[in-house]
C-alpha cells in the first residue's frame, strides 16, 4: 500500500474494509491492552466463520464466541469465569458442538507466528510437550499440529509447529502515525508477531502522534507503516482492560463483564448493553460515565513516569561544515565541481 | 505474642520463602505474584523477578493484577518478548519459576486444561498457558493448588512431572537433568517429592488439619514423611508485609468480594443512582 493513500479512518470503516466473513484473524494483544474497541465492532458488523488466534483469549475471545463469529480457535489459555458453578462462552459453545478450538502452550502458539512472520515454514518449539496431551490430543490441525523431525546436524528428534500467517491482524497499541508506524511499550508479549505474520494489519491507537515523534523513539515502534493498512484513534480504546502510560485495567467494570459470564444469557444481556448497545467507543464512554460516573475513568488514568530520553543525536547533519567546505576533503562544492571540469571526469 | 494470620497469609508466606536470594524467578498469576514481591522485599533482595510477557526484573509496588502487569511496578529493567522469555527458561536460566495446579497425579504430573472430555468438556479450564514449557524447562517448579483435585489419571496431561516416576523425567532426555517439581503447596499441607521413587511426600501440615483431613482427599496409599510437623509460622514482619502490600490477598477472595460489592453500591449510592 502507497504511504500517499489516507489510512487514518473509523474503526467502523476499518472493519468494514479488512475484516471478512471466514477470515484467519489474530488479536495483537497479549493480557494487557486488548483491542476491545475493534473487537466490538467485528462484532458489530456480525462476521461469521471466523478461525480465531489469540495468545490469551480471555476477554476478546469471551465476546468474539459470544457473539457467534468464531467457529474454530486457535490458543493457550481460556477464561472461566465463577469458578466450578461458573461457565464461558468458549465452554458453552464447545458443548454445543458450534466452536472447535486446538490448545497450544504460550511459546508454541507464539512460535508459530514467529516463523509466519520471518517467511519460515516451521519453527522448532521446546521437545517437553511431546509427552503431554497438547501433543497427543488433537482438533482440527490434525497431524499439522505438530510434527517432529530429526535435527540435521545433532540428529535429535525435535518438536515443530508449522508457521500461521493469519488474513488479518487488529492491534491496540499507545500511539501511532498517519503512516501506521505503530508505537507500543510494556508488556511486549507478542504483538510484533502477531501482527507483522498477518497479511492485513489494523492498528487502533490512544493516539495519533505527528511522525516526529515515531522518527526520535524508533526503538518503540513495533509495527513499520508500510505493512499497516489502516490506523484508527481510538482514546480508551482497550478499556476495560488497560494501556501502560494510559489507564489501568477497570476491575469494577472487568469484575462485571466476567460476572455475566457465567452464563450465556448473562453475556448476551451484557453484550446487548456494552456491544450493540453503542455505536462505537464515543457512545460506549458517554454510557460508561453515565452508568459509573466519570470519576470511575478518572480514578484509572495513569499518571505520567516517562522514560528516560534515548540520544539519537550525530556529531553532524550535512556533510558540509560551518565554512561550507566538504568535511574530509576541505573543499567547497564550487571547489569540487572545478576540479572535476579540470580533471576531465565529467561527462554530457 | 505472636500474630495471628490467615489461611491466605500462610499460603503466600510459604511460597514466597522457597524464593532464595540470587534466583531468577517466573511469577505466575495470583498467589506466585504477591509471594515473589514479598521475597524480593524481606528476604532475597538479588532474585530477579520476571513474567512470561517479556517483563523482567520488576519490583512491584502493588500486586500485579496478571503476568502482563506493567502497572504494577514503576518501570523495570528489561523488556523482550514472550518468545525469549521462553527460550532463556529452555537455555536454564530460570532458577524458579510457579504453577496452579487444577489436577495432579501421584508423581506431580499436572492436568489445567479439562474436566472431563477434551472434546467434549464437562469444565474447560484455562489450559497451559506457559505451564508446560516452564515445568519442562525451569530447574525447579513450586506448584499450588487451591480448590483443584488428586486423581490416579489425570483428565488431560497438560504439564510433566515426574511422568512415570522414579528416573522417568530424566531417563526421558526431554528435560534438563534434576529439573521438575519440587513442592506442592495446598490450602492443607506443603508436599514435596521422595527422592527416589519421585511420588509425592505429606512434608507439612497447617495449623488445626489432620493427617486424616488430608488422606481423605487422596487416592492412593499417601506417603507421609517421618519428620512431618506443622507448616512454619509466619513471622510478624512476614505478615505486616503482606497487610500493607496485598490487604486484598491477607483478607482471602471470599471476603474481598463481600467488601467490595459492598463498598460499589454504597459508592452508586452516594451518586444517586
Amino acid at each position: 500500500m502507497s504511504v500517499t493513500e489516507n489510512k487514518v479512518m473509523t474503526a467502523k470503516e476499518a472493519i468494514g474494509r479488512f475484516v471478512k466473513d471466514g477470515d484467519h484473524l489474530v488479536i495483537g494483544n497479549y493480557t494487557v491492552g486488548t483491542c476491545a474497541a475493534l473487537v466490538f465492532e467485528v462484532i458489530r458488523q456480525q462476521r461469521k466463520g471466523l478461525t480465531l488466534y489469540s495468545q490469551s483469549g480471555v476477554f476478546d475471545v469471551e465476546v468474539l464466541v459470544g457473539g457467534g463469529c468464531v467457529d474454530r480457535l486457535v490458543s493457550t489459555y481460556v477464561y472461566r469465569a465463577g469458578g466450578k458453578e461458573g461457565g464461558s462462552a468458549v465452554e458453552r459453545a464447545m458443548k454445543a458442538g458450534t466452536l472447535e478450538m486446538e490448545d497450544y502452550t504460550n511459546f508454541q502458539y507464539n512460535a508459530r507466528l514467529v516463523a509466519g512472520m520471518h517467511g519460515f515454514s516451521f519453527m522448532q518449539v521446546l521437545e517437553g510437550a511431546m509427552v503431554t496431551d497438547l501433543f497427543n490430543k488433537r482438533s482440527f490441525l490434525g497431524d499439522d499440529k505438530y510434527r517432529v523431525i530429526p535435527c540435521p546436524y545433532t540428529g535429535k528428534q525435535i518438536l515443530t509447529v508449522p508457521a500461521a500467517n493469519p488474513d488479518v491482524c487488529i492491534v491496540h497499541v499507545q500511539r501511532a502515525d498517519r503512516f501506521g508506524n505503530a508505537q507500543y511499550w510494556g508488556a511486549l508479549g507478542s504483538v510484533a508477531a502477531a501482527a507483522l505474520a498477518s497479511k492485513r494489519i489494523v492498528v487502533s491507537c490512544e493516539e495519533i502522534v505527528e511522525h516526529d515523534i515515531i522518527q526520535s523513539s524508533p526503538h518503540l515502534t513495533v509495527i513499520p507503516g508500510y505493512r499497516v493498512d489502516a490506523v484508527v484513534e481510538i482514546p480508551f480504546g482497550a478499556h476495560p482492560t488497560e494501556v501502560l502510560g494510559y489507564y489501568n485495567l477497570d476491575r469494577l467494570m472487568y469484575a462485571l463483564f466476567f460476572m455475566s459470564d457465567m452464563n450465556g444469557d448473562g453475556l448476551k444481556a451484557w453484550m446487548d448493553e456494552w456491544v450493540y448497545g453503542c455505536v462505537d467507543r464515543h457512545a460506549y464512554l458517554d454510557h460508561y460515565m453515565a452508568k459509573h460516573g466519570a470519576e470511575s475513568l478518572d480514578a484509572i488514568r495513569a499518571k505520567a513516569y516517562y522514560s528516560a530520553p534515548a540520544n539519537y543525536g550525530a556529531a553532524y547533519t550535512s556533510c558540509w561544515d560551518n565554512e561550507d567546505r566538504e568535511r574530509s576533503m576541505g573543499v567547497t562544492l564550487a571547489e569540487m565541481e572545478r576540479i572535476l571540469e579540470e580533471r576531465g571526469l565529467l561527462n554530457g | 505474642m505472636a500474630k495471628k494470620y490467615t489461611l491466605d497469609e500462610l499460603l503466600i508466606i510459604t511460597a514466597a520463602r522457597e524464593i532464595k536470594d540470587g534466583e531468577n524467578v517466573i511469577l505466575g498469576v495470583g498467589l506466585p505474584t504477591t509471594a515473589g514481591a514479598m521475597a524480593k522485599a524481606l528476604h532475597a533482595p538479588h532474585a530477579t523477578l520476571m513474567m512470561e510477557s517479556g517483563i523482567l526484573d520488576i519490583e512491584p509496588l502493588v500486586p500485579p493484577n496478571h503476568i502482563a502487569d506493567a502497572h504494577s511496578c514503576r518501570g523495570f529493567s528489561y523488556a523482550t518478548d514472550l518468545f525469549s522469555m521462553f527460550t532463556m527458561t529452555y537455555r536454564g536460566y530460570v532458577d524458579v519459576c510457579f504453577l496452579g495446579v487444577a489436577q495432579i497425579d501421584r508423581f506431580g504430573n499436572i492436568n489445567t486444561t479439562v474436566i472431563g472430555d477434551y472434546y467434549q468438556p464437562k469444565m474447560r479450564l484455562p489450559g497451559s498457558g506457559g505451564a508446560a514449557d516452564f515445568l519442562s524447562y525451569a530447574k525447579k517448579t513450586i506448584l499450588t493448588m487451591r480448590g483443584g483435585e488428586f486423581v490416579n489419571t489425570l483428565d488431560y496431561f497438560t504439564s510433566p512431572g515426574y511422568l512415570d516416576g522414579g528416573d522417568s523425567r530424566d531417563a526421558s532426555g526431554l528435560f534438563p537433568r534434576g529439573s521438575g517439581p519440587v513442592m506442592l503447596l495446598t490450602t492443607k499441607g506443603v508436599f514435596r517429592f521422595d527422592e527416589q521413587t519421585k511420588e509425592l511426600v505429606l512434608a507439612k501440615v497447617h495449623p488445626g488439619i489432620s493427617v486424616d483431613d488430608i488422606r481423605k482427599d487422596i487416592p492412593w496409599d499417601l506417603k507421609i514423611a517421618p519428620d512431618l510437623a506443622e507448616t512454619d509460622r509466619p513471622t510478624d514482619v512476614e505478615i505486616d508485609f503482606i497487610r500493607r502490600f496485598a490487604p486484598t490477598e491477607a483478607v482471602g477472595r471470599k471476603l474481598m468480594y463481600e467488601l467490595a460489592i459492598a463498598h460499589s453500591f454504597n459508592k452508586a449510592l452516594a451518586r444517586g443512582k
